[in-house]
C-alpha cells in the first residue's frame, strides 16, 4: 500500500518536473502544440479512489505546476476540472459489471480503446479549461480551438508512447 | 434543515468541486498582469535554481554557437579600437570632458527562462537589484532589441520582450526616417512583429531597416529592430508592415541590460512642462 502510494508520488514529481524543464520547451509549428503531460499522474490515479482525494490531489498538483509556470491558479483551476470529470468519464466507459480491483487505468490493462477514448474526453476538459482561461477573450476563438485540440493530440501522442516505452510486458500480465 | 443536509452530504464531491474551481478562480483573478513576475519574485529561490540548473545544461550544449556569437562580436569592437582610427585634423581642440558625459551604461546577463509560444511572454534574468537592474531598463542583445525589464527581485529580474500583447515600442525606418509604434500583434510568430502609424503617402520597402527612436528613455536611439519582411495595404490610412525581428527570441542566452543615467533628468523636466503648462492653462 504505502509503496503503491510513494510509487504514484514520485511519478508525480517526475512529470511536473519533466513538464517544466523538457516538455514545455516544446514549441511545434509555432506554439501551436503546447503538450501538459503532467496530467499523466492524474490519469493514473486507481479507479478505486475516493472523488474528493482525487480532488485533492488535482488541486496540489495544478499548485505546484502553477508555481513553475505561472499565471498562479491557471493549472490549478484546469486540474481540479479534470479532477472532477476523470471518474464521471471513467464510469460513462466502464465495463458492464464495473471495475476489477486489479485492472488499472493503463492502455496494457484497458486496451487501447478504451484509453484513447477515456483519457482522450479527459486531456481534452483539461486542456480546453486551461487555454480558455489563459485566453479569456473570444477575438481568437477558431485560434484557440486549433490550439486546444491540437495541443490535446500532441499529450495524447506523448502519453501513449511513454506507457509503451515504460510499462513493459510484465506489467501487463499483473 | 435536513434536506439541505442530505442534499450536501448527497453531492458532496459536486460542492467539493465547485469550492476548489472557486478558490483556484480566485488565486487566478486577484493576481492577474504581474502574477508572472509576482511569482519570480516569490519563488525565486526554488523555481529559479531550477531554471538557472537546465539554462546552465543548455548553455553547455550551445558553446559552439556561443564562441562563434562571441568572436564576432569581439571582432566587431576590436574595430572600434582607438589605433584603428586615424586623426584627420591636425590641430587637436581642448575639448571639456563633460561633453562627453556618458548616458548609457551596459549590464551582462544570462536568460535563465524564457517562453515565446504564449500571448504573454516572458524572460527571466539571473541578475536582480543586487547586479543593478532596475525596473524600466532597456534589454538588448548583439546590439538588437529585445525588450525592458519589467519587475526585479534581489537576485533574478522579469523581462517583458517585443513578444507580449502588451509590449509598444517606438521605431524609426532607416531609409525614410518616418516614426511608428512597434507590437507584436496577433501574428503569434515569435520572429515577426507589427509596424503601425506609418502614412501611406511614405514609400516603404521590403527590406527596409528598422531602427528605435530613441523618444523613451527605455532604450537609445538606433538600437537594430529588424526588416520590414511584408507590406499589407488594405487598411486606408495607414501602412500595416510586418516586420522580421532581429533578435532570435527562441536562442537568447547573453543580453545587455541598458541603463540610461539621464533618464531621471529628462523625466523630471517633461513633467516640470507639463505642470506649467497645467498651471497657464487651468
Amino acid at each position: 500500500m504505502i509503496r503503491t502510494i510513494l510509487n504514484h508520488i514520485l511519478r508525480i514529481v517526475f512529470l511536473i518536473l519533466l513538464q517544466a524543464l523538457v516538455v514545455s520547451k516544446i514549441q511545434a509549428l509555432g506554439g501551436l502544440i503546447l503538450p501538459w503531460i503532467y496530467i499523466f499522474g492524474i490519469l493514473m490515479l486507481p479507479f478505486e479512489t475516493p472523488r474528493w482525494l482525487i480532488l485533492f490531489i488535482s488541486f496540489t498538483i495544478g499548485l505546484i505546476m502553477d508555481y513553475f509556470t505561472g499565471p498562479m491558479g491557471l493549472h490549478t483551476c484546469a486540474c481540479v476540472a479534470l479532477g472532477y470529470f476523470m471518474p464521471l468519464v471513467q464510469k460513462l466507459f466502464s465495463p458492464r459489471e464495473g471495475y476489477e480491483v486489479s485492472q488499472r487505468p493503463t492502455i496494457q490493462s484497458m486496451g487501447l480503446t478504451w484509453y484513447v477514448t477515456v483519457a482522450g474526453i479527459c486531456t481534452l476538459i483539461h486542456h480546453a479549461w486551461l487555454f480558455i482561461f489563459e485566453v479569456f477573450r473570444f477575438s481568437g476563438f477558431f485560434y484557440t480551438l486549433l490550439h486546444i485540440l491540437l495541443s490535446t493530440i500532441g499529450t495524447m501522442i506523448l502519453m501513449i508512447i511513454g506507457q509503451y516505452l515504460i510499462y513493459n510486458s510484465k506489467t501487463l500480465q499483473q | 434543515m435536513r434536506n439541505i443536509l442530505t442534499l450536501i452530504r448527497r453531492y458532496y464531491v459536486f460542492f467539493l468541486f465547485l469550492a476548489l474551481q472557486v478558490l483556484a478562480l480566485i488565486i487566478l483573478f486577484t493576481s492577474n498582469n504581474y502574477q508572472r513576475s509576482e511569482f519570480v519574485q516569490q519563488s525565486n529561490e526554488i523555481a529559479g535554481t531550477i531554471y538557472g540548473r537546465r539554462a546552465k545544461l543548455s548553455e553547455y550544449l550551445r558553446l559552439g554557437e556561443i564562441n562563434d556569437k562571441l568572436s564576432l562580436e569581439n571582432a566587431q569592437l576590436r574595430t572600434l579600437l582607438p589605433e584603428n582610427f586615424m586623426a584627420t585634423r591636425t590641430r587637436l581642440d581642448s575639448v571639456k570632458d563633460t561633453l562627453n558625459l556618458q548616458r548609457y551604461n551596459y549590464r551582462t546577463a544570462k536568460v535563465i527562462n524564457a517562453s515565446v509560444n504564449r500571448r504573454k511572454n516572458y524572460l527571466v534574468l539571473d541578475k536582480g537589484w543586487e547586479g543593478g537592474i532596475g525596473v524600466d531598463m532597456g534589454v538588448i542583445a548583439n546590439g538588437c532589441l529585445v525588450g525592458h525589464v519589467r519587475s526585479v527581485s534581489q537576485h533574478f529580474s522579469v523581462v517583458m520582450p517585443v513578444l507580449h500583447s502588451d509590449f509598444k515600442a517606438s521605431v524609426r525606418l532607416k531609409r525614410s526616417g518616418f516614426f511608428g509604434a512597434l507590437v507584436w500583434g496577433e501574428s503569434k510568430n515569435p520572429a515577426v512583429a507589427e509596424l503601425h502609424d506609418i502614412p501611406k503617402n511614405i514609400p516603404v520597402q521590403a527590406g527596409d531597416t528598422v531602427f528605435t527612436s530613441g523618444f523613451s528613455t527605455f532604450f537609445p536611439a538606433n538600437l537594430l529592430v529588424g526588416f520590414v519582411e511584408e507590406i499589407d495595404d488594405s487598411d486606408n490610412d495607414y501602412h500595416l508592415l510586418r516586420v522580421r525581428l532581429a533578435a532570435d527570441f527562441r536562442k537568447l542566452d547573453y543580453v545587455q541590460v541598458v541603463s540610461d543615467l539621464l533618464k531621471q533628468e529628462q523625466e523630471q523636466l517633461i513633467n516640470q512642462t507639463q505642470q506649467q503648462d497645467d498651471q497657464n492653462n487651468p
